[in-house]
């Protein structure tokens, strides 16, 4: 029932949309075809940004409001790149999402494609940490608040929360260790992004990380409007002792603290944290393998070590080896990693010489089907 | 002359959505002449086949894939392309009559326009004569 589901998800929802989107963006532009790619645009865009916003930025109870003061009000552009900043992070987010989203409906993320599925939820998960602790770092009232409410939360878990909270704030209460800790989390997590997007695309052979120029320019010129007509304000100078009686929320990147605020138990929010993740893990799973046991099958006799199929695999499950075979004429041989193959076929379309078949569509059997029509 | 006029279609089973227009001998129910041949991806497609098509007898030939961009595959369609136009290895052979092959991307829910491009194939191919059957 679930298969079925998400194929009439894709058939109904996702293919009419994007025969829309086809219409108005052309089969080369549209953005459904690039949505793996439209989040490292964003990532350029936070990354420069950031940079620029880091070279202000002071880490200390006392400063880190007068930077952000300086930066809002006095610094030519200073508000302009503030809110790029801001904009391209919750672009990010919804970009992400929709990547997700896509990838699901379209059943594109289980079997051979496990390991870009399951890194990329670990991603997900980062990506809402750093976005997190930006929203943090800002240190106004509503920040400090949302730190307080999101340190209460860390310490409801059970036995190893104080510990937690304690990570977070660098200590008992918040302090100046707090906003480095907030700044690590910021600077040091996206170490962390770069090594699972490398992860994300191991096993992807030439994949598609850039969006056309066009679309790129689409987009920044698009934040630029957002950040001109909607730029973002700075609140009151923090005190400590206080909790701001109005807190606005970004739902992308603060839905515990925004749940917890609207009364929800902490048990059923961290219910929902832990769950929504571990859920996307085990997603795949639940969906038995539609070709069990198949893979891509070379004839050793035929082959003759040309690595066309290797180099044309997108799944990169064909390396080449030596054939170590005195008798024969040939050197090298392919051979398939079983694991990575997705029994689509494109090693045979690239094979000149009749040697690698996949079980399911012989190509001979096409052959001759064809040979059929055309004899009757 | 509709009775010798053969047209091999062969298909990625992800494209264009063709399991409610065949009769039960693979033929298109709008366009009797018409084989249809699937296959699991448009990258599976050698262009061997499609020369064995005309070779054989066919008045023409085509092949269908996703949108480009869309490849369940990830790069089925472009490669089908790049072999078709003859940049990527194996190539279709340059002495085919290149008006006897088409190749549409189209995705699975793009019937209507797959008829009107196969209606088009078809005259097209009428204007060029067919081989006697």
């Amino acid at each position: 029932m679930y298969t079925q589901l998400i194929g009439s998800l894709q058939k109904n929802v996702v293919l009419p949309l994007e025969k829309v989107a086809n219409k108005v963006f052309t089969q080369s532009y549209n953005p459904f075809y690039y949505h793996g790619a439209l989040p490292n645009f964003f990532i350029w865009v936070l990354f420069i940004s950031g940079l620029l916003l880091f070279a202000y930025y002071t880490p200390t109870l006392e400063r880190a409001y007068n930077t952000l003061s300086y930066i809002t009000h006095e610094l030519p552009f200073g508000n302009a790149i503030r809110s790029m900043h801001r904009y391209a992070s919750d672009g990010m987010m919804i970009f992400v999402m929709l990547h997700m989203l896509r990838v699901w409906f379209t059943d594109r993320y289980r079997e051979y494609r496990i390991l870009p599925w399951l890194t990329g939820v670990i991603l997900l998960s980062i990506t809402f940490t750093i976005g997190l602790s930006g929203y943090m770092m800002i240190w106004d009232q509503e920040a400090v608040t949302l730190t307080y409410i999101t340190a209460n939360f860390l310490k409801q878990f059970p036995v190893i929360g104080p510990s937690l909270s304690s990570l977070l704030l660098g200590g008992e209460l918040v302090s100046d260790f707090t906003l480095t800790r907030l700044l690590f989390l910021h600077l040091g997590i996206p170490l962390l992004l770069m090594f699972f997007l490398w992860m994300h695309y191991l096993r992807i052979t030439r994949p598609v990380t850039d969006p056309p120029l066009a679309l790129n320019l689409v987009l920044l010129g698009g934040l630029f409007l957002f950040c001109g007509v909607f730029p973002v304000s700075l609140g009151d100078r923090p005190n400590l002792q206080l909790v701001s009686p109005t807190l606005d929320l970004s739902f992308l990147y603060a839905w515990p603290q925004y749940l917890i605020t609207q009364g929800w138990s902490t048990g059923v929010v961290w219910l929902l944290v832990l769950g929504v993740p571990v859920g996307l893990l085990i997603l795949p799973y639940i969906q038995k393998k539609a070709l069990r046991g198949q893979f891509a099958q070379v004839l050793d006799s035929s082959c003759t070590g040309c690595s066309l199929c290797y180099h044309d695999c997108p799944y990169e499950a064909i390396t080449m080896v030596d054939r170590n075979d005195p008798t024969s004429r040939f050197k090298r041989l392919a051979i398939v990693d079983p694991g990575r193959c997705a029994n689509c076929g494109l090693c045979v379309g690239a094979c000149a010489f009749k040697a690698i078949e996949i079980p399911r569509r012989d190509s001979q059997d096409v052959l001759k089907e064809i040979e059929m029509a055309l004899n009757s | 002359m509709a009775k010798d006029k053969k047209v091999i279609g062969i298909v990625c089973e992800r494209s264009v959505d063709l399991t409610d227009q065949l009769d039960s001998n693979g033929y298109l129910k709008d366009n009797p002449n018409v084989k249809i041949v699937t296959v699991p991806c448009s990258g599976h497609i050698q262009p061997i086949m499609m020369e064995t098509a005309l070779k054989k007898g066919a008045c023409g030939t085509f092949a269908t894939g996703c949108r480009m961009g869309d490849c369940h595959y990830r790069e089925g369609n472009k490669f089908l392309r790049e072999r078709l136009l003859g940049t990527r290895m194996p190539k279709l052979k340059p002495t085919v009559d290149k008006r006897r092959v088409q190749a549409y991307w189209l995705s699975a829910v793009e019937y209507e326009k797959f008829k009107d491009l196969i209606h088009q194939f078809d005259e097209s191919l009428d204007t060029l004569g067919c081989p006697e059957g």
